[in-house]
């Protein structure tokens, strides 16, 4: 009898970096040598083992190798913990399968294994391309790494590239930003994510901002920066789906959509999260923990209240908004039995739009999220 | 003089705030016995849990000791605690009016202060033998004898002889139990004349109902007995009578020259006010005795329940408060603003306060409180006499004559280096300087005459700050006069806020007016829109300030599906969110209400 499977996202999290940058308060430590990292990389495996789906109903359609700077990794290892996803799951032969990269530590032979173990999408860390930023920011590449690095990857067939930008650094301003977008566009990739800086407790950045040794960028010009990139964005026909994502079309980031869409993924790693079936579980953020094989660290069954919640947060971002139709085949009511009034309200203040097939943010709207968020949760 | 009368002793301990005056009563239990140290929680005569935590007395308490003096004799001394603050200046008087002599609680290291002075003032009132006490000996900075002089040359009254002690460490306790047996007079008074005693406490039993203590001047009271009381005019049949040792112990009778208590199913403190005088309804003395005085509320304040919270709850505890507290007042009204509300009257800022607290601990309520005012007396010009004391309720200016509001005379000491900051603070304050005392050579008194409006408003809090705490205060309400004061409005958005309205006097509303929107600048959150927040007196708008609208609100980025953080932070925003209220189009957070009112030392 054949069985449908279940289609799974896959996130594994390589929690290592050359050096933190300033702004970065994901789960990563600089400085690890390579016996730890083999160490590591051993704990995923036996994580993956411990799991093992190959002969479940999971079917694992999108794979996503984040960070931390998981091209870091040496080749070994990289090659190490591929095969063993291959191993202990099932993946689909279509999968989209992203890597992070910085530009400083993907070399020739890097992009010809990645190519080999059949990683299909490259997510390259540029941010900005303006050196003095860049340096601000603490990253370990300048303009022309990413340059060189982005030709590279092309050459060696990577025809599905992401490349990271971050807006609203202090010191930087809207026709600077505007002239990095130019530049990057011309270099045609794929899909282009363009995230609006957030100063976060805990980074150098934070300790810098309340010490008053810079100010933040006004909200008006972080938001002109936004707006005119979208504006750029479109008119080289990229599409705009998600508050800080876009993508030639055909090239939307299958895996972040599961996100946004509350689709089952399980993440593995240190500190990772899943989703599946209903239940949000999450694994340590002790590396010791992590090591000595204590992995989850704690769950929650949603209630549908929950998920209502999360539905709303996750599918908002997107720009074609919450599909009504959808939302009423999951929870089985329409979206305005259960949100009518709030949605009347913020419709008013501008910040929401019903059409008949969907719910979204208003241009304005995207720039109060929250606002909204708040009240729907 | 009857044989038992020369074995009691009636006083009273008075001392400014913090020297020591609950602790010093600790140990004349302990010494005595009727308290063991193990059972001795710290200040057994603050017997609430705010008193306790602020370190002082708000509602005082009676208590009987047995002492054996060095003479062979067993003394009863009846101890009468006394609230140490200006509030309740009255409920102090009255308590000394039920002593014969009083222990003068003085600290080595502080010296004499501005509620040492109002408080021996109270008691030389009353005829009472002053009996020095200099405590805080055991710290490093006491200079004892600086103090004894300071006595001597400020009060007038002989020191040499005061006792050096610290109720802290129970050093010299023993000297303070002998000179009250030397140096107080025993009471006299006839114990088989007419029954004649003064009420210089009660407080409400839930069983007993209100339980009056009271010091039997003539006559004796027995349960059964009809007694009067003689400003209320009402007769109740006593229940029972008792002493305090210091719990409650029935006895067979209550004589002249002792106190005790006297319960007899009255419902309500308000019933038995301090002051008045209890005699038998048959055979009744033909005098009052004299001093009583019906206590009015000296400042208001609107009390609303917060958001979520039920306004039958605030309702009750309020009720509940009023039974045990005759100078509280309250009435219902509304606020368009708040909704259903209470309009509160208090003795004074520290009454309101502590009742503030009280509801908000005891009864674990959320309460907002609008801007305290006083009692104006607006003069209309077809002669009819207003008393407002909500701003809300002022009538059109056209059919005002004029206003006039209270003014206090406020005794200000302050080490002298802080002279010239103290008096610019009165100056602002619109204070009138009546004379300059120095009390000794590095002690001031400044005596003022003040708007109680601006006494009420923050300058307690910013004596404390420009002299660093050393500051002290006493004032008493002398008189109202005609005054140029005019109602300010706050608008937010346009739209009038009445719980922030108030009444200022006309050169103050600029600067306060300033104040305020600056400080709700601050407070209220941006808006999608732009708020704009005025002051304005009448028509005229007189300070302004703008909330920007607000422009970015967005988590840029929510990384590898770790969601539930994300949704955590908008979920920890919402309950803030909560703590707002909605006045027109705008969300106003509930500190907003006290923050208007606190002293700011940069403004």
């Amino acid at each position: 009898m054949h069985v449908e499977k279940q289609k799974l996202g896959l996130y594994i999290h390589i929690p290592f970096c050359l050096k933190k940058c300033n702004y970065c308060d994901f789960l990563s430590f600089s400085g690890c040598d390579f016996k730890e990292q083999t160490r590591y990389i051993k704990a995923v495996e036996e994580e993956l083992k411990a799991y093992n789906l190959k002969e479940s109903d999971y079917q694992v359609d999108t794979i996503f190798i984040g960070g931390g700077t998981p091209s870091l990794l040496s080749e070994d290892l990289t090659e190490m913990l591929l095969k063993c996803v291959y191993h202990y799951l099932f993946i689909d032969e279509n999968a989209e399968i992203s890597i992070e990269c910085n530009p400083k530590t993907l070399t020739d032979n890097k992009l010809n294994l990645y190519h080999r173990l059949g990683i299909n999408r490259l997510s390259i860390g540029c941010q900005s391309l303006d050196d003095s930023i860049l340096k601000f920011m603490g990253r370990v590449h300048n303009r022309n790494d990413f340059f060189e690095t982005f030709q590279k990857a092309r050459s060696y067939g990577f025809n599905n590239i992401n490349v990271d930008l971050i807006f609203g650094v202090p010191g930087q301003t809207s026709q600077k930003f505007h002239q990095d977008v130019e530049e990057i566009l011309a270099l045609q990739p794929e899909h282009l994510s363009f995230y609006s800086l957030q100063i976060e407790e805990g980074t150098p950045f934070y300790e810098k901002y309340k010490r008053g040794e810079f100010n933040q960028v006004p909200d008006e010009e972080d938001r002109r920066m936004y707006h005119e990139t979208i504006e750029q964005l479109d008119k080289n026909g990229y599409i705009h789906y998600e508050i800080s994502n876009a993508a030639k079309r055909g090239y939307k980031c299958r895996h972040n959509l599961k996100y946004w869409s509350m689709a089952d993924y399980l993440g593995v790693g240190l500190g990772a999260h899943s989703y599946i079936q209903g239940v949000r579980f999450n694994n340590t953020k002790n590396m010791q923990d992590y090591l000595s094989g204590n992995y989850v660290e704690a769950s929650h069954k949603n209630t549908r209240k929950d998920s209502l919640a999360d539905y709303l947060f996750t599918g908002l971002r997107k720009i074609e908004g919450i599909d009504l139709s959808e939302f009423e085949k999951k929870f089985g009511q329409p979206i305005e039995s259960l949100y009518g009034e709030m949605i009347h309200t913020f419709q008013e203040k501008g910040l929401l739009e019903l059409s008949k097939t969907h719910l979204r943010f208003t241009k304005n709207g995207l720039d109060l999220s929250n606002t909204v968020l708040r009240e729907l949760i | 003089m009857d044989a038992y009368q020369q074995y009691i002793r009636n006083f009273s301990i008075i001392a400014h705030i913090d020297h020591g005056k609950s602790t010093l009563a600790d140990r004349l239990l302990e010494q005595t016995g009727v308290v063991s140290h193990r059972e001795m929680k710290e200040q057994y005569l603050d017997n609430m849990e705010l008193e306790r935590e602020r370190g002082i007395t708000i509602k005082l308490q009676t208590t009987r000791l047995v002492y054996k003096a060095k003479d062979g004799h067993e003394y009863i001394f009846n101890l009468i605690d006394t609230p140490g603050h200006v509030d309740f200046t009255y409920e102090v008087s009255r308590s000394l009016a039920a002593c014969e002599g009083a222990v003068l609680v003085v600290d080595a290291t502080q010296g004499v202060e501005a509620q040492t002075l109002a408080n021996v003032y109270l008691a030389l009132d009353e005829n009472l033998e002053i009996l020095p006490v200099i405590n805080k000996i055991d710290l490093p900075s006491a200079s004892p004898d600086e103090v004894k002089e300071e006595i001597e040359d400020v009060i007038g009254i002989e020191a040499q002889d005061a006792p050096l002690i610290s109720a802290k460490e129970g050093l010299n306790i023993e000297d303070v139990l002998e000179a009250i047996v030397k140096k107080i007079p025993a009471p006299n008074g006839d114990p088989d004349g007419k029954f004649k005693a003064l009420i210089f406490d009660s407080y409400y039993d839930n069983y007993k109902g209100v339980v009056i203590y009271a010091r039997v001047f003539d006559g004796k009271v027995k349960k059964g007995d009809v007694i009067r009381l003689m400003n209320t005019k009402k007769k109740y049949e006593v229940t029972e009578v008792g002493v305090y040792a210091p719990g409650p112990v029935a006895a067979k009778e209550l004589s002249a020259g002792t106190v005790g208590y006297i319960c007899a199913s009255i419902k309500q403190v308000a019933d038995a006010r301090v002051g008045d005088t209890i005699t038998m309804d048959q055979d009744p003395t033909e005098e009052a005795l004299p001093g009583y005085k019906k206590v009015q509320p000296m400042v208001y304040c609107g009390i609303y329940p917060a958001e979520g919270e039920k306004y039958e709850n605030v309702r009750d505890a309020l009720e509940k408060l009023q039974v045990n507290d005759a100078a509280f007042l309250f009435e219902p009204e509304t606020s368009t603003a708040l909704g259903f509300g209470f309009r509160c009257g208090f003795l004074g800022l520290l009454h309101m306060e502590i009742i503030v607290e009280r509801l908000e601990r005891e009864f674990n309520l959320g309460i907002i409180t609008t801007s305290p005012s006083v009692i104006y007396k607006v003069i209309m010009t077809n002669g009819n006499v207003e008393m407002i004391q909500n701003p809300s309720n002022l009538p059109n200016s056209i059919e005002i004559d004029h206003i006039e509001e209270p003014i206090v005379k406020a005794d200000i000491m302050i080490p002298k280096d802080y002279v010239g900051a103290i008096m610019e603070i009165c100056q602002e304050r619109r204070g009138k300087m009546i004379h300059m005392e120095y009390i000794t050579e590095t002690r001031v008194v400044l005596h003022y005459e003040m708007p109680l409006n601006e006494v009420i408003y923050d300058f307690f809090d910013a004596l404390k700050s420009k002299t660093r705490g050393y500051g002290s205060l006493d004032y008493e309400f002398i008189r109202y006069e005609k005054s140029n004061v005019v109602k300010m409005d706050i608008l937010l958005n346009k739209d009038l806020v009445d719980a922030f309205s108030m009444i200022v006097h006309e050169s103050k509303a600029y600067s306060r007016g300033r104040f305020v929107c600056e400080k709700l600048k601050e407070i209220i959150p941006m808006h999608q829109f732009e708020v704009p927040i005025q002051a304005s007196v009448g028509q005229k708008v007189i300070a302004r300030e703008t909330v920007r609208a607000l422009r970015k609100d967005v988590l840029a980025k929510c990384y590898g599906g770790d969601i539930s953080r994300k949704r955590k932070l908008l979920e920890k925003q919402k309950e803030g969110k909560k703590r707002m209220r909605q006045f027109g189009t705008v969300e106003v957070p509930q500190e907003a209400f006290t923050a208007v009112l606190k002293y700011d030392d940069n403004k």
